[in-house]
C-alpha cells in the first residue's frame, strides 16, 4: 500500500440514497485488506461476512477474471481483484457458479490454487459486486471505507441530482464538517489524489 | 389440443381451410410438434421460401391451462438463414390463446400466386384468411394498433414487420404481449420470412367463449401447480436475481469472466460493461417510471422481463434482454441503454431478430462501414432495413451474408447463424453447443436444466474437461424436451437444484395428461426430437463438417484469458453419438 495521504471523507446518508453507489461498487471498488491469506478468510474474517452467507448468497467468485471453486484455495495477492456475485441466470450463468455441476464447461479460465509465496501484508485489493448482493454487501463495504481516485469521485459526484443531495444528512471533510452540496465543487480535492471515504447509512 | 388446422395459402380459388385430428402427432405440443411435423413432411431439400416449406405453429403441451410459466409458442419450418430445421420459440399471449381453442398446431402451407396479402383471423367459430392490402409494409406497432381498431384488445396477434414481407433472412414473428405490444418474438432463423413467403401478414387468434384446458387429474394438477410455484418463488435465480434485474443480469458476469465478446469477438471484456448492466438497466427503467419485474404472459411468476422508458417517462420498449444488450452494446463498442433500447424498439418494429441485427451490425463496423462505437451510425444501419434499401436488404439477412458481401473474415456464425453473447473461447463447453446444435448458433438449444437428475446418457463426471461433451448432449436432449412443454426455459434453475421442483413439473404434466411421467420419459421425448431435427439436417446435405466454429475462433486467442477453443473436431462428433 502506498503511503501517500489520503483526504478523508465521511458521509451519513438516508438509505434511499444506497442505490446511488451501485455504479462505483459494480465497476469495482480499492479497499484495504490483509493479503496473503485465503479468500476464504479474507471473506469470513475480514470482511465479517457471515461462512454461511458466504456459502449460500455468495454463488459465483471471481479472482483476477477466473471463476474460483474453493475458497480455502484461492490466495489473494496484492491488487487483486475479486468479483462476489449471486447466482446467475442461464447455462453460462451455471458453468460460473462455485463448485457447480456445469464448471467443466469452463475449466480453461478457472483459477486454481495459487503457488509460490504470498507475502503477508497490508495492501489494497480491488473489489466489485454484482446483482442482489449490491445492497445485501454494498453498505458494509462503504461503511468500511474505499479508496477512490479524487477524479473520478468528483465525476460521481458532479452527475447527482438534488435528490441525492438532499438524502446527504451530513458530511465531514478530514474531520471538519462541509455543507453536502459543495462536494460537487471541481476543485475540492487536490488533482491525482486519493479520498478515502466511508459512507453510513441509517441500517448498516 | 385435439385438432390441427392446415391452411393451404396456395390452394386453387384461394386459401382453403382444413382442420383435421391429431394422428401420429398426438399428444405433442411446442417444439416436439413443430420438429415431428417439419422432419416428416416437409422436403429437406425445399426452398425455405418456397411452397413446399410449412410453417407450423404450435403451442406447448401444458399451454391454456391454469399452470404457470406454460405459454412459449414453438413455431417451426425449414429455415431460410440456416437451410436446417428450425424451431424458435417465443413468449406473449399466443401460445395460452390457441391453445385454448383446442388447436394443437395450425399449419400454413403452400403458397400463393400473386400480390395479395393476407390476415387469419381465429376463433371458437373457426378459422377466415382474409386478403388485407391495406396492411402493406406496414411495421408491427403500426400493424398491430390498426388491428386493434378492429378486432380489440381481448385477442393475441401474431404479426411480420416489413422486413418478413420483404423475407429478410434476419425476420422474426412477434407475438403481442400482455398489454398487446408486438415485443415477443420468435426470432431465430427467419421464421418470419416464411410466413411472409406465404403472403401472412397477421394471425389474430380470440379466444373468447373459451375455458382453460381441464386437466385430467385436476386436484393433482394444481398441488403440483402450486409446488411447482413455490419452488420457483424460493430459488434465488427465480425468485429473487431474475425478477429483479432480468437476463441482463449476465453482462457484468461475462465481462468478469472474459467471455464478453467485444467489437465483434475481438475481446472477451468491454471497459464500458457496468453502463450497459441489468442492475443499470433496472436502476434506470425504475427511476423512470417505467418497470424492472414484467411477465411477457399472463400466469408467469419468474416476470424477468421490465419497461423501458426514455428520460421523460415514455415507453420505448421492454426491457431488452442480455442478448440483445450485448448484440447492441458491447458487440459494436455502444455503451447507452438508451441506443440498445431504441434499437431494440426498431428490430421489434421491423421484426427481425435482435440477435442476428445486432451482430449483423457489429459485422458492418468491422468492414467500414460504422466506428465501433458510433451510435448514430448504428441507428442509421438499421434505418436502411427499416427503409427496405438495397443495403438494408443485404444487413437484413444477417451476419453471414454481410460478412460475405463486405468480404469480412471474422463473421461469429454456425450454420450461418449469428452466435449469442458468450464467447466460446472463454466458455469452451457453450462452444459444444454452439457447433453441434440442429439449430445453428444457438445459446438456449442446451440451456440449464436438470441433466445432473436426469442423469441423461449415464453419470457424467462433470469436472473432468471430456465431460463437456456429455454435457452438451444431455442440456440438449433435456432443452429439446423443454421446449416441448410450453414452458419458459428459466425455469431451469429451480428445477436443477431442487429436485422437488423437478417432479412438480413431471407431476403437473402427468396429472394433465393422467399418465405418470418420468425422468426418463422427458429424456425420451428430447432424444427424439433431437433426432428427427438431425435426421432432416442430415438429408438436407449437412455433415458433420458443418458442426464447426468459424476458423477464427480456433486461431485468434482473446483477451484476458488468450484461449482459443481447443474442443477437437472427434470429441464434437461425439456429442449425437448415443
Ligand atoms: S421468465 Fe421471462 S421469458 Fe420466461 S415467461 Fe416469464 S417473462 Fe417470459
Amino acid at each position: 500500500m502506498k503511503n501517500e495521504r489520503k483526504t478523508n471523507l465521511i458521509l451519513n446518508m438516508d438509505q434511499d440514497q444506497l442505490g446511488d453507489f451501485f455504479p462505483l461498487l459494480q465497476k469495482g471498488v480499492t479497499v484495504e485488506a490483509h493479503v496473503g491469506c485465503s479468500l476464504e478468510l479474507l471473506l469470513t474474517h475480514q470482511w465479517q461476512i457471515p461462512a454461511e452467507y458466504a456459502a449460500q448468497r455468495i454463488t459465483t467468485i471471481f479472482l483476477n477474471s477466473r471463476p474460483i471453486d474453493s475458497l480455502a484455495t484461492a490466495i489473494i495477492n496484492e491488487d487483486a481483484v475479486i468479483a462476489l456475485s449471486g447466482a446467475m441466470p442461464g447455462l453460462v450463468g451455471a458453468t460460473m457458479r462455485r463448485g457447480g455441476y456445469y464448471a467443466a464447461m469452463r475449466e480453461g479460465i478457472t483459477h486454481h490454487a495459487t503457488n509460490g509465496n504470498v507475502v503477508d501484508r497490508n495492501a489494497t485489493v480491488r473489489v466489485k459486486l454484482f446483482n442482489l448482493l449490491l445492497p445485501e454487501l454494498g453498505p458494509g463495504f462503504l461503511q468500511r471505507g474505499i479508496i477512490i481516485p479524487a477524479g473520478e469521485l468528483s465525476r460521481f459526484f458532479n452527475g447527482k441530482s438534488e435528490h441525492f443531495w438532499q438524502g446527504c444528512r451530513s458530511a465531514l471533510l478530514d474531520n471538519f464538517p462541509i455543507l453536502p452540496h459543495l462536494l460537487s465543487r471541481e476543485d475540492l480535492f487536490p488533482d491525482q489524489s486519493t479520498v478515502r471515504l466511508s459512507v453510513n447509512f441509517p441500517n448498516s | 389440443m385435439d385438432k390441427i388446422a392446415r391452411i393451404d395459402m396456395g390452394a386453387a380459388g384461394g386459401p382453403k381451410v382444413t382442420v383435421g385430428d391429431l394422428g401420429e402427432y398426438a399428444g405433442l405440443g411446442g417444439r416436439a410438434m413443430t420438429s415431428l411435423m417439419v422432419a416428416a413432411e416437409v422436403h429437406p431439400l425445399a426452398h425455405p421460401l418456397g411452397a413446399e416449406n410449412k410453417l407450423v405453429i404450435s403451442p406447448g403441451m401444458l399451454s391454456g391451462t391454469t399452470g404457470s410459466m406454460t405459454g412459449r409458442l414453438s413455431v417451426g419450418c425449414k429455415s431460410p438463414l440456416t437451410g436446417t430445421i428450425k424451431e424458435s420459440n417465443a413468449g406473449g399471449q399466443a401460445a395460452q390463446v390457441l391453445a385454448r381453442l383446442g388447436y394443437a398446431a395450425v399449419v400454413l402451407e403452400g403458397k400463393p400466386e400473386g400480390d395479395d396479402l393476407y390476415k387469419i383471423v381465429i376463433n371458437k367459430d373457426g378459422i377466415q384468411v382474409i386478403v388485407d392490402n391495406s396492411l402493406k409494409l406496414m411495421d408491427n406497432y403500426p400493424l398491430v394498433a390498426k388491428l386493434r381498431q378492429e378486432y380489440g384488445d381481448k385477442v393475441a396477434y401474431m404479426t411480420i414487420g416489413s422486413a418478413g414481407e420483404r423475407k429478410l433472412l434476419a425476420a422474426s414473428i412477434a407475438c403481442t404481449d400482455p398489454e398487446l405490444r408486438p415485443t415477443r418474438h420468435c426470432g431465430r432463423g427467419g421464421v418470419g420470412a416464411v410466413m411472409g413467403a406465404k403472403r401472412v401478414k397477421a394471425i389474430i387468434i380470440d379466444d373468447a367463449g373459451m375455458k382453460m384446458r381441464p386437466p385430467k387429474d385436476p386436484e393433482k394438477y394444481r398441488d403440483a401447480n402450486r409446488k411447482f410455484v413455490e419452488g420457483l418463488r424460493k430459488h434465488p435465480v427465480t425468485g429473487e436475481g431474475l425478477p429483479a434485474y432480468g437476463t441482463n443480469v449476465l453482462t457484468n458476469v461475462l465481462n468478469e469472466a472474459g467471455g464478453y465478446p467485444t467489437n465483434n469477438f475481438k475481446s472477451g471484456q468491454f471497459a464500458d460493461s457496468a453502463k450497459l448492466s441489468g442492475e443499470t438497466q433496472a436502476a434506470l427503467e425504475i427511476q423512470r417510471g417505467g418497470s424492472a419485474t414484467h411477465g411477457c404472459h399472463r400466469g408467469c411468476v419468474i416476470q424477468c422481463s421490465g419497461i423501458y422508458n426514455d428520460k421523460d417517462g415514455n415507453y420505448v420498449t421492454k426491457q431488452p434482454e442480455y442478448e440483445t444488450v450485448w448484440s447492441h452494446g458491447g458487440h459494436c463498442g455502444i455503451s447507452n441503454l438508451d441506443t440498445v433500447a431504441k434499437l431494440d424498439y426498431m428490430d421489434d418494429n421491423i421484426g427481425v431478430d435482435t440477435i442476428e441485427m445486432g451482430v449483423t451490425i457489429g459485422v458492418a463496423m468491422d468492414a467500414g462501414l460504422a466506428e465501433f462505437g458510433d451510435d448514430a451510425a448504428a441507428i442509421r444501419l438499421m434505418e436502411e432495413v427499416e427503409k427496405g434499401t438495397p443495403l438494408g436488404r443485404v444487413l437484413g439477412s444477417g451476419a453471414a451474408i454481410t460478412g460475405k458481401v463486405f468480404g469480412v473474415e471474422r463473421v461469429p456464425v454456425v450454420k450461418d447463424q449469428a452466435l449469442p453473447a458468450y464467447d466460446p473461447r472463454a466458455v469452451q463447453g457453450i462452444g459444444v453447443t454452439y457447433a453441434t446444435t440442429t439449430q445453428g448458433a444457438d445459446h438456449t438449444a442446451g440451456y440449464a436444466i436438470a441433466t445432473n437428475i436426469l442423469k441423461v446418457g449415464g453419470d457424467v463426471d462433470p469436472l473432468k474437461t471430456e465431460g463437456q461433451i456429455e454435457l452438451s448432449r444431455n442440456l440438449q436432449i433435456a432443452t429439446a424436451a423443454i421446449d416441448s412443454t410450453g414452458m419458459c426455459l428459466f425455469i431451469a434453475f429451480a428445477i436443477m437444484d431442487q429436485p422437488e421442483t423437478f417432479q412438480a413439473l413431471l407431476d403437473m404434466l402427468g396429472s394433465f395428461h393422467g399418465i405418470t411421467m418420468t425422468g426418463d420419459d422427458v429424456v425420451a421425448l428430447g432424444k427424439k426430437v433431437l433426432s428427427a431435427e438431425r435426421d432432416f439436417n442430415t438429408r438436407a446435405g449437412f455433415t458433420k463438417h458443418h458442426d464447426r466454429l468459424p476458423r477464427f475462433f480456433y486461431n485468434e486467442p482473446i483477451a484476458p484469458h488468450n484461449q482459443t477453443f481447443m474442443m477437437k473436431d472427434e470429441e464434437l462428433d461425439e456429442v449425437f453419438n448415443w
